[in-house]
């Protein structure tokens, strides 16, 4: 899996110099409104069929960038494009999972699974054995009727996947989507979704503040840095497929983690040269890491 | 059958409390203890109600009072529920109404009887108007409420998926605001029935309302006491039915 980390428009996603200023109104008694830049010049492309990791500090812009790409936040400058196509709104070739499973507690777990469906104006028929299939995919037939308030948080996540994926989109947006269920669970949960992502060849866009979950789970990882948040490296990893919870303990995961814990630390451009420096030593060695 | 005893158990032990106050009541009356010509026994209040029901006074005046809040409550719901999306969704709207509403709202609808009397005069238009105005109030501020009470992930999650903002209206905003509406139309047919009482003491010849009032100058105290009592057994029912009702209608909350 050797990857080039070069961006262009040949990707499936492609942000070029995309950036995001937040208007905060009544920041000051005064009513002069205040602008935060919450993206600046993010420059990244989405491979087609890849795993993408992006991990940051809270605080960073890592929801921001995935709301502008699922075209529910419009951009300030730069761009984003989808096949080529730059991104203007919301629409079923991506589909967005979210921090809050926001699974609509009105409708059954089947309803749910069925909405984007509805918007596709997919037969009633045809919508249920879609629904039923994907159901199925995570595993959580028996619930079909069941409505979102009688799931445990690990199920509810599972059936927003099932939902995301049932209108088939070309990218999965996700948003930190395990970071609400304990670590057993979310094990079990990270091989579910390497288990639907390879079966479905989606491309995945995963945001998380956990390295190791960033690291185990991708093909690449983007690291994202704050004020402005900007991705500071892309980094391939090159760990061979299917993934086991054994690689979390071998060399090359601890020299991936490590590099990217020192860019997470890094909070000025200065030190930021030494640290590419340091990657550079890292890279020298055995197993090569891919900057 | 030792399980339907249970249940006939249960039921008598939660109304026990009625019962000791029925029985005190009536003891009470019996032995002087309260005057028993303004209170008189309950037993006595039982066999008026009785002859109420047999010479089809009660319905009468029932029917009468039912249609006029039915209607009330009706058009109470048929203008607070579209106004109140339409306040909860439009912002122009809300700066427009706003402040007349609040103004409005603080207005006691006792206090305007007479207003409704002089304007409507003495018929069903003047009760009707009453009740609506009383239960446009709990059903319209309940309708606002649940409007803007959507949790925002909810109408995030339905745009993601690309759905019109008709379609964002009527599946995401409406559903999540339901339950919110349905207070609010319980609390209005609750206290539509207290309005009704007032409404029709003031001037009307004909209601359950008027029955009270007319039992009472005729010096009739047990009917009187009757009437009370079906007004008593009406909001329990009213409650008791609207609150199976919500939980029929609205089946994905837990309990
Ligand atoms: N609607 C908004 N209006 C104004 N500022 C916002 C808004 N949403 C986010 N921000 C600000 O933009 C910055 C980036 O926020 P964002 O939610 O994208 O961060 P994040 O990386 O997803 O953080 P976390 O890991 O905590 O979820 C933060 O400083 C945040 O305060
Ligand atoms: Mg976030």
């Amino acid at each position: 899996m050797n990857r080039m980390t070069v961006t262009g428009k040949r990707d499936i996603i492609y942000s070029d110099q995309l950036g995001l200023v937040y208007k905060i109104r009544n920041a000051k008694k005064n009513g002069e409104p205040n602008f935060l830049t919450a993206l600046k010049d993010v420059t990244l492309g989405v491979h087609k069929g890849e795993f993408l990791s992006i991990v940051g500090p809270s605080g960073c812009g890592k929801s921001t960038f995935l709301y502008v790409l699922a075209g529910l936040i419009k951009k300030t400058s730069g761009a984003a494009y989808i096949d080529g196509e730059e991104i203007t709104g919301p629409a079923l070739n991506r589909g967005i999972i979210m921090q809050q499973y926001a699974l609509f507690p009105w409708r059954t777990v089947q309803k749910n699974v069925e909405y984007g469906l509805e918007v596709k104006k997919l037969p009633k028929q045809e919508r249920a054995r879609v629904a039923d299939e994907f159901i199925e995919l995570v595993g959580l037939s028996e619930f079909s009727n069941r409505y979102p308030y009688e799931l445990s948080g690990g199920m509810k996540q599972r059936i927003a996947i099932a939902r995301a994926l049932a209108y088939d989109p070309e990218v999965l947006l996700m948003d930190e989507p395990f970071a609400a269920v304990d670590e057993q669970t979310r094990g079990f949960l990270h091989a579910e979704l390497l288990r639907i992502w390879e079966k479905t060849n989606k491309t995945i866009l995963f945001v998380t503040h956990s390295i190791d979950e960033a690291i185990f789970l991708a093909d690449r990882v983007a690291i994202m840095s704050a004020s402005p948040g900007t991705i500071r490296e892309v980094l391939d990893i090159d760990l061979p497929r299917p993934r086991s919870e054994e690689m979390k303990s071998s060399r090359e995961f601890a020299r991936y983690r490590s590099f990217i814990w020192q860019h997470l630390q890094a909070p000025t451009d200065i030190t930021r040269e030494v640290l590419t420096e340091r990657g550079r030593i890292l890279a020298a060695e055995p197993n090569e890491v891919a900057i | 059958m030792s399980k339907a005893l249970n249940l006939a158990g249960g039921y008598l032990k939660s109304i026990l409390g009625v019962l000791v106050f029925l029985l005190a009541w009536e003891i009470a009356s019996r032995i002087g203890l309260i005057n028993n010509t303004f209170i008189p026994p309950f037993s006595k209040v039982v066999v008026n109600l009785a002859e109420l029901i047999a010479d089809g006074t009660l319905f009468h005046h029932m029917a009468i009072s039912l249609m006029r809040s039915l209607a009330g409550l009706g058009l109470g719901i048929g203008v607070g529920v579209p106004l109140g999306l339409a306040i909860g969704q439009i912002p122009a709207v809300e700066r427009f109404l706003g402040s007349l509403l609040e103004t409005l709202r603080q207005t006691s609808v006792l206090a305007l009887i007479p207003v409704f009397i002089l304007l409507l005069g003495l018929g069903e238009t003047s009760k009707i108007a009453m009740i609506f105005w009383g239960t446009l109030w709990p059903i319209l501020l309940s309708t606002i409420g649940g409007v803007k009470g959507v949790d925002p992930t909810y109408i995030t999650a339905s745009r993601s998926m690309a759905e019109t903002r008709v379609g964002v209206f009527l599946k995401v905003i409406l559903p999540a605001a339901l339950p919110s509406i349905f207070t609010g139309v319980r609390l209005a047919a609750t206290g539509a029935v207290m309005l009704l009482i007032a409404a029709e003491m003031v001037g009307a010849s004909s209601g359950l309302g008027f029955l009270i009032y007319d039992y009472q100058v005729k010096y009739q105290i047990p009917k009187m006491f009757a009437v009370i009592a079906v007004f008593s057994i009406m909001g329990l029912v009213l409650n008791f039915g609207f609150v199976n009702a919500e939980k029929r209608l609205i089946r994905w909350r837990p309990e």
